[in-house]
């Protein structure tokens, strides 16, 4: 059971290290978002083609982040390698 | 509403294990209403008149609008395949209004965007063969035939990150209404998850649907054009 407790405990650690990737995520988001508000102002006529532009931009930042959070899912819900940790710390 | 994806009923077909899951039911409703919509806006359509009035204006507003939008990022060449996108918009899009009922969004399942994401990537293949022929299998080694692994990687991760960005956007919005839900005292579960609601499953999912049908898009133009 203590061994149990151990492995959960780990897990919880990792998947919040896994989550840590969002820093950098927002980072680059917040940067796209503000170069295109930037544009928009400078040539207000431009703002519908921009703006399809800036959405998948952050789209493909936001990959990045979905992707951690989808390994601290599989960390936390899912994990193959819950077993051999108990067994190997207990 | 639970993190897990139910099985609600076990198929026996010739000794195989067919599981109809919770995912797969309700995407069976969403596609029910879609079809008696159409079947619906079909019937109607024998008395569409050359000036539009009424019922009739708001079907023609809404299929110039994804027309319009699929004709700057497709182009001319390739707008005979921008049904089969409409249909997937359409259907991404009431899935995740779905999860407002608070019933579970199938869109919250690998198994749908991961069918989605091949689908793209077979039409991607198709087209690409069918409109540059032997250029698109040439694509794949270049600059040089060593290349190959890494073209096929890149071709590949494709579909993956497609599928699993929507994925993850849907799943995060039902894990944090689920632990909503399951941590709050009930009387606070009255008005307040409505704000959620509008949040997670209208905002983010009419945004993941436009990003998901722009970039299969733009996938499949680039291996067309």
């Amino acid at each position: 059971m203590e061994a149990l407790a151990k492995a959960i405990g780990l897990i919880h650690i990792a998947a919040s290290i896994a989550l840590l990737n969002g820093l950098l995520t927002t980072f680059g988001q917040a940067k796209i978002a503000s170069t295109a508000i930037e544009s928009i102002a400078r040539q207000p006529e431009a703002a519908d083609s921009i703006r399809s532009a800036m959405f998948v931009g952050l789209a493909m930042a936001e990959t990045s982040g979905i992707y951690g959070l989808l390994i601290a899912i599989i960390m936390l819900f899912a994990n193959p390698l819950v077993n051999q940790l108990v067994s190997l710390i207990g | 509403m639970s993190l897990n994806v139910d099985n609600i009923w076990v198929w026996n077909i010739f000794g195989v294990e067919v599981w109809i899951t919770e995912t797969i039911v309700n995407s069976w409703i969403i596609m029910a209403v879609l079809i008696a919509l159409a079947i619906f806006i079909r019937i109607k359509m024998r008395k569409f008149k050359e000036i539009p009035t009424g019922f009739q204006n708001l079907v023609e507003a809404g299929i110039e609008m994804f027309h319009n939008f699929a004709k700057n990022t497709l182009g001319e060449k390739l707008l005979y395949i921008s049904p089969w996108f409409f249909a997937i918009f359409v259907f991404i899009l009431s899935s995740s209004l779905f999860s407002i009922f608070g019933l579970r969004a199938p869109t919250a399942d690998f198994a749908t965007t991961g069918a989605f994401a091949i689908a793209t990537f077979v039409l991607m293949i198709v087209l690409g063969t069918r409109h540059k022929k032997g250029a698109y299998i040439k694509s794949y080694f270049e600059p040089h035939f060593i290349f190959f692994p890494l073209n096929l990687i890149g071709e590949l991760a494709k579909p993956v990150s497609l599928s699993f960005r929507l994925f993850g956007n849907m799943l995060s919005g039902t894990i944090i209404l689920t632990l909503y839900y399951s941590l709050t005292p009930i009387f606070v579960q009255i008005g307040i998850p409505a704000f959620f609601h509008a949040f997670f499953d209208v905002f983010f999912g009419a945004i993941q649907t436009y990003i998901f049908v722009i970039i299969s898009q733009m996938y499949v133009k680039t291996a067309a054009d």
